[in-house]
């Protein structure tokens, strides 16, 4: 006969009462009564429990000095057990992660994946956890699906991503999927609405603190199984059916019991000795595998290939709100009422040993377990009666209204004792209102804002932050450095030189002197690998620089790795020391599909200057070579010359002779770059800044390529093959002509006049001045040109067109040759005078022609580079003969010194002659 | 009673207030006719659980914190101010609370820049100074002087529109709580009686015109009303509030839920637009309001009672939305046009119903107007 039928009659006769037909109300009221009933005569001991609920922190607490139960099952995934000795180097909430980032089996997309289940303090687990550990043979045994079914479960064509979190603290399990030990809440919107709406209060969590954690508190742990029972089978029979959340709930409970049967079976334990610990809702479970005596026919499905890390990583209150959607400090407010719950005396917490702000307290010898005793109805009683609730707790109240004043006044509020009294009376007054006998935290929150909170925020809190602060903060976890995968304790170590203490939150700002104290170069070193690999913020250097070809003497870091343990800790799963993280990201980075050759570059000068590692390097040189001649796309020239640029200037500084890679790559380019070069002449996406970088790229690394086997006839072949449209292209064209010889330079210069002479043209030969400045890059020799057509523009044109033209001139110099303007206003220097003065007197280089500058002939003087132009006298001549140079050569004869020098040399010959004689 | 076009709340629900008094057994502070759990239920209306003979409908819509720190800012020491943005239901929620706690919701102030510290403390009838002398019976007492007198509520209007001088006169009044006559050489003070309180309202788009100084703030609490975004409440209120309109105007006219909903639907992407633009001039003058909504509403219903066919159209409907909110020409106009063109017609498309309608008269006042 079931204790719960005086129950079960009342509450159908209640449903006759009030329900308008007869449907499913009587059902589903006795079908809760029915399954407290079936989990209360489960012959294994099942204590339900409420995640983040220090009223079944309380009763775990109790019932554990009760029972000393041998075996606990816990629902927790199974696969995260070896993790839970490492929480004694924990300061608690931090979070047990699994972590994958080589899928198989999964969608890629998927890719990583992480679950993270956070531990509180004042919570049911961490008190099964810590006594299971704690106590000698007691065995604790996580029965829910792994980490990999977790996944296997989820719906494929959902997006596997859980929302992003605000705030830093908030932010900090990423993008995790997180995993509840005793969810409880109701299924759909509407029975939520309803309860709050009827209770009176804005939301869940101060819901269930109200009218569920208040009354159990203190209620003895018969009257605490059955409610929370009852809670979890109502939430339960008012889930919708087809939910696919309710399968996956019921799949998990046949995983649970399949696996708890299956542990019976292995070990023979006695199930009297054993404890259930799960959420309330899979204690009201109907699954056929329920029970020791329910159906065994149930199979675990394998896990997938993919390899899973597992660690800790830190959490907050905050996380924990963020990520369960639960109301902003209501994991704040129970962790507040499970202290102020334990420090009242009565229960004795179980801590894990070595657990950081533990207080040592001897624990007291376990009494003998009570006999089993029957079944009674407590639910009736509980039911039937108002909650009782605490009275006022005068003394904590006015220290809350003191408080809050006090830190409304630190952030910028014009608070006072005034506000201290109104506060008071306001928290009472709203609980009167609100049907309660003491104000609870959310009714003192209300009355703070009501009272202090004025039109604007004068600070960076509201009054509703700064009460959260005041109830308990948000608490911050750390995972202690023995619990830190190897590669987390091996940057710990290698930065110990600094001496700073890595574990504050706050920024800590490192000082190295590199060279005083040369033994920190390593810090600096890792230093900047960190910098690299980690989020932005967790490591900054403020002063110090590392690039090709550069040393820092001093340097210094603000550095915030306590903020960013998890990342550190993230690092830990990809490899055993920051080095092979680094390693692996770079090679990572360049076999990606979407690398570029630019990018491969990149990561070719990032190898040099974190790794050193010659054999690396060039492994990653000679994807960038094989990169760059698959593309077919000249967006990046510019870039791709930068770096090649620099890194052939690092080599040539450091090393005897280049790298095979760079000399592949320089005489690939060379080639690549001529058969692209028409195309992108004519081609519109292909922008005057690409083409000028593709033609430095060719005439800068000429000499180079030519040495290494290359042709110069392609290049003039590819130039003389371009028929750009646009004037920019068009202007670069000449320039590289004119670099080549094709074009000379009064040609050049009578093409010039011609356009400046066209009306009709002068619109767009801003156009065909950029152009020529992008040359610059390319054809440096041109930079005295380009002044003189600059210097011609604004000489001719008349002020109607002039004065419009300015300036698009200066937009499209700015828009479009940012960096090359300073060379152009140098050269500009160089050729106009300096002083206004000798302005008037001034003639430009080009209108006064060569004849006028003309040196008188200089004899020649004697020796070996002479009587060799004068034996082969041809070169000469066609150069001379290509720049339009009249006049022949001169006679090759000893030619007094002329000058002071030469007459001091004439008057003292000694020196010069002891010179020769040691030089010959 | 005479006949009136807008009854203050105490005569409008008359018949609701004393029955809840009679029934209430709560405590009441000092001298209010109803405990503030009653007061609460009055304004947010009962539920089947509150076990009550007699359903007493909602009134003000809205989050239910807001009305209980009202309520219980006025049981203390405290004047209430309610502050937010135009037509969010301030002054409503401010003439209810005075209904409801005595009786008495017209001793109103209006604060404008011409507001002068007679308008809150006291004046003098000059004829009856010149016949008998300064006396009380020649005193003009302020509705705020009144309410002290009284030790009931009263009420300020707009209370960031008047000059900083008479905000000043309010902080003897809210601390001391009394006023002295100093012209009078007896009976010269007068003393507020238990159950006075003011109930002030700001606007926060008024904010930086008259600043209040920080000792004014202290003596009040500053209840923080939001602009309605919830959809159902805000339907709630728009067919609460035009139902009203139309009782007044003695109007038989039905509004068809799904031209409530278009209405809805179009504010709420208005409003959605002008969070997200990036300077005013692609901003809608309009706060976009509920009170705004329902003024749209009402004009519609009123032309089509006068000049249409004695039924709401979508066209009409249309037409009124844009001459509601067509304030600046051609800013306002060119928002409009773009949200009829880019948001109206493909929805009229898609959906279909009465937004073709809608659509048409919509276009049809923008070119008029433009």
């Amino acid at each position: 006969m079931s204790p719960f039928g005086a129950l079960r009659e009342q509450l159908l006769g209640a449903a006759d009462a009030f329900a308008d037909a007869p449907a499913a109300v009587p059902e589903i009221l006795s079908g809760l009564v029915d399954d407290v009933d079936r989990a209360l005569r489960e012959e294994l001991e099942i204590f339900p429990v409420c995640h983040h609920s220090p009223a079944s922190a309380l009763a775990m607490a109790r019932r554990l000095r009760d029972k000393q139960p041998k075996v606990i099952y816990l629902e927790l995934c199974e696969d995260l057990g070896p993790l839970l000795g490492e929480l004694r180097n924990c300061r608690l909430p931090v979070a047990l992660q699994a972590f994958a980032t080589d899928l198989d089996g999964f969608p890629a997309g998927w890719g990583p994946l992480s679950v993270v289940a956070p531990i509180t303090e004042a919570s049911a687990e961490y008190q099964a956890i810590a006594y299971a550990l704690e106590t000698p043979d007691v065995e604790l045994v996580l029965v829910d699906r792994s980490s990999d079914h977790v996944f296997q479960w989820q719906p494929r064509e959902e997006e596997a991503a859980a929302g992003h979190a605000a705030g830093e603290e908030a932010g900090l399990h990423g993008d995790a999927v997180g995993i509840e030990i005793g969810d409880l809440r109701p299924r759909f919107a509407e029975l939520e609405e309803h309860l709050l709406h009827h209770g009176k209060v804005r939301h869940w969590s101060e819901w269930w603190d109200q009218y569920v954690e208040q009354p159990l508190a203190g209620a003895d742990y018969d009257t605490y199984r059955q409610v929370m029972v009852l809670i979890g089978s109502l939430f339960r029979r008012l889930t919708p059916e087809r939910g696919d959340r309710l399968a996956r709930d019921e799949e998990r409970e046949r995983h649970m019991w399949t696996r708890m049967r299956e542990h019976l079976a292995a070990t023979g334990a006695d199930p009297a000795d054993c404890l259930y610990v799960c959420g309330a809702f899979h204690a009201a479970s109907r699954v056929e595998e329920f029970g020791l005596a329910g159906g065994t026919d149930y199979e675990i499905t394998p896990r997938t290939a993919t390899r899973w890390l597992y660690g800790l990583i830190p959490s907050s209150q905050s996380a924990i709100e963020a990520q369960f959607g639960l109301a902003p400090g209501s994991v704040s407010i129970a962790a507040a009422t499970w202290a102020k719950a334990v420090s009242r005396g009565g229960v004795q917490p179980y801590r894990l040993d070595g657990q950081k702000g533990a207080r040592k307290k001897k624990a007291k010898a376990a009494p003998p377990a009570p006999a089993a005793q029957p079944v009674t109805d407590k639910l009736t009683g509980f039911l039937s009666s108002p909650p009782e609730l605490d009275g006022v707790d005068e003394a904590e109240l006015l220290g809350w209204c003191v408080d809050i004043v006090r830190l409304a006044r630190r952030n910028g509020y014009l608070a006072s004792t005034a506000d201290a009294i109104a506060v008071y009376e306001t928290s009472i007054l709203l609980a009167g209102m609100r049907n309660r006998v003491r104000p609870t935290p959310y009714d003192f929150q209300d009355a703070a804002v009501t009272c202090i909170e004025k039109d604007s925020v004068p600070g960076r809190r509201d009054v509703r932050h700064l009460c959260e602060i005041l109830l308990g903060g948000d608490r911050i976890g750390q995972v202690g450095y023995d619990a830190l995968p190897p590669l987390a304790r091996d940057v710990y170590d290698r930065l110990e030189p600094l001496g700073l203490d890595l574990s504050k939150r706050t920024v800590q700002r490192a000082l190295l002197n590199l060279d005083a104290d040369p033994h920190l170069q390593p810090c600096s070193q890792l230093l900047w690998m960190l910098r690299y690999l980690l989020p932005d913020g967790a490591v900054r250097p403020i002063m110090g620089s590392r690039r090709l070809g550069e040393r820092s003497i001093q340097e210094s870091w603000d550095l915030t790795i306590g903020q960013h343990q998890r990342a550190v800790i993230e690092l830990g799963y990809e490899g055993v020391t920051v080095e092979q993280v680094l390693e692996q990201r770079l090679r990572r980075a360049v076999w990606d599909p979407k690398a570029t050759a630019a990018t491969t570059l990149s990561a070719v000068e990032d190898s040099i200057l974190f790794l050193g590692s010659r054999r690396f390097t060039d492994e990653l040189g000679a994807r960038a070579v094989e990169l760059l001649s698959a593309e077919r796309s000249v967006d990046d020239a510019p870039e791709v010359l930068r770096r090649i640029r620099r890194l052939l200037a690092h080599y040539r500084a450091t090393e005897p002779e280049l790298p095979g890679w760079c000399e592949a790559f320089v005489t690939g380019g060379y080639a690549h770059y001529c058969t692209l070069l028409p195309s992108a002449f004519v081609a519109d996406d292909t922008g005057v800044r690409q083409v000028g970088a593709m033609l430095g790229f060719l005439f800068s690394m000429e000499s180079l390529a030519l040495s290494l086997g290359c042709d110069r006839a392609q290049l003039e072949l590819a130039v003389q093959q371009s028929h750009p449209e646009s004037p920019a292209k068009v202007a670069l064209l000449w320039a590289a002509r004119s670099q080549l010889g094709l074009l000379p330079l009064a040609e050049l210069r009578a093409r010039c006049d011609d356009l400046l002479a066209n009306p009709l043209v002068i619109p767009s030969f801003p156009l065909y001045i950029t152009g020529f400045v992008q040359a610059l890059e390319s054809v440096p020799s041109l930079g005295p040109f380009v002044v003189e057509v600059i210097s011609k523009a604004f000489a001719r044109l008349p002020d109607s067109v002039l004065l419009p033209w300015l300036p698009k001139l200066i937009t499209t110099l700015r828009k479009e040759a940012a960096e090359l303007v300073p060379v152009l206003v140098r050269e500009a220097g160089r050729t106009f005078p300096a002083a206004l003065a000798d302005l008037d007197a001034w003639t430009p280089p080009w209108t006064a022609g060569p004849a006028t500058v003309a040196a008188p002939a200089r004899p020649v003087t004697a020796g070996p580079a002479n009587t060799l132009l004068a034996a082969h006298p041809a070169a000469c001549d066609a150069v001379a003969a290509l720049l339009g140079c009249e006049g022949g050569w001169g006679a090759v004869g000893a030619a007094p010194a002329s000058g002071a020098a030469g007459e001091l040399l004439s008057r003292h010959p000694s020196t010069a002659t002891a010179v020769a004689a040691l030089l010959a | 009673m005479t006949e009136m076009l807008r009854a203050p709340a105490e005569v409008k629900y008359a018949d609701e207030l004393d029955w809840l008094e009679s029934i209430d057994d709560g405590p009441k502070p000092f001298s209010w006719r109803l405990s503030p759990r009653m007061v609460r239920l009055f304004i947010l209306g009962s539920e089947r659980a509150d076990g009550l003979d007699r359903e007493i409908p909602q009134k003000w819509f809205g989050d239910r914190s807001f009305v209980e720190r009202s309520i219980v800012t006025l049981a203390s020491d405290r004047g209430l101010l309610l502050i937010g943005d135009p037509g969010t239901g301030k002054s409503w929620l401010a003439e209810l609370l005075a209904a409801a706690i005595c009786r008495n919701s017209t001793l109103v102030v209006q604060g404008t820049a011409g507001t002068t510290e007679d308008h809150i403390k006291y004046s003098w009838n000059v004829s009856m100074v010149i016949a008998k002398g300064q006396s009380r019976q020649s005193m003009i007492p302020s509705p705020i002087m009144t309410a002290m007198e009284k030790g009931v509520i009263g009420r300020f209007e707009e209370l960031t529109r008047s000059t900083s001088d008479v905000q000043d006169a309010l902080i003897s009044i809210l601390s001391e709580k009394y006023v002295s006559i100093p012209e009078l050489d007896d009976d010269n003070i007068v003393f507020a009686q238990p159950g006075f309180s003011i109930i002030a309202t700001a606007n926060s788009r008024d904010r930086g015109v008259n600043d209040l100084s920080s000792a004014l703030k202290r003596r009040f609490n500053f209840v923080r009303i939001p602009v309605v975004t919830n959809k159902r409440s805000e339907a709630e209120i728009v067919r609460f509030r035009t139902t009203e309109l139309l009782r007044r105007h003695r109007i038989e006219l039905d509004v068809p839920p799904t031209l409530l909903d278009i209405l809805l639907q179009s504010f709420a992407d208005l409003r959605a637009a002008s969070a997200s633009a990036s300077s005013d001039d692609e901003r809608l003058e309009s706060a976009l309001s509920t009170a705004e909504q329902i003024g749209v509403l009402e004009d519609a219903i009123l032309h089509s009672q006068f000049f249409g066919d004695r039924a709401l159209t979508a066209h009409t409907l249309g037409g009124s939305l844009i001459g509601s909110l067509a304030r600046r020409t051609p800013e306002d106009l060119a928002i409009l046009n773009k949200y009829w063109h880019g948001v109206v017609e493909p929805r009229s498309k898609k959906d279909g119903g009465e937004w073709p309608d809608f659509l048409e008269g919509g276009r049809q006042a923008i070119s008029t107007l433009s």
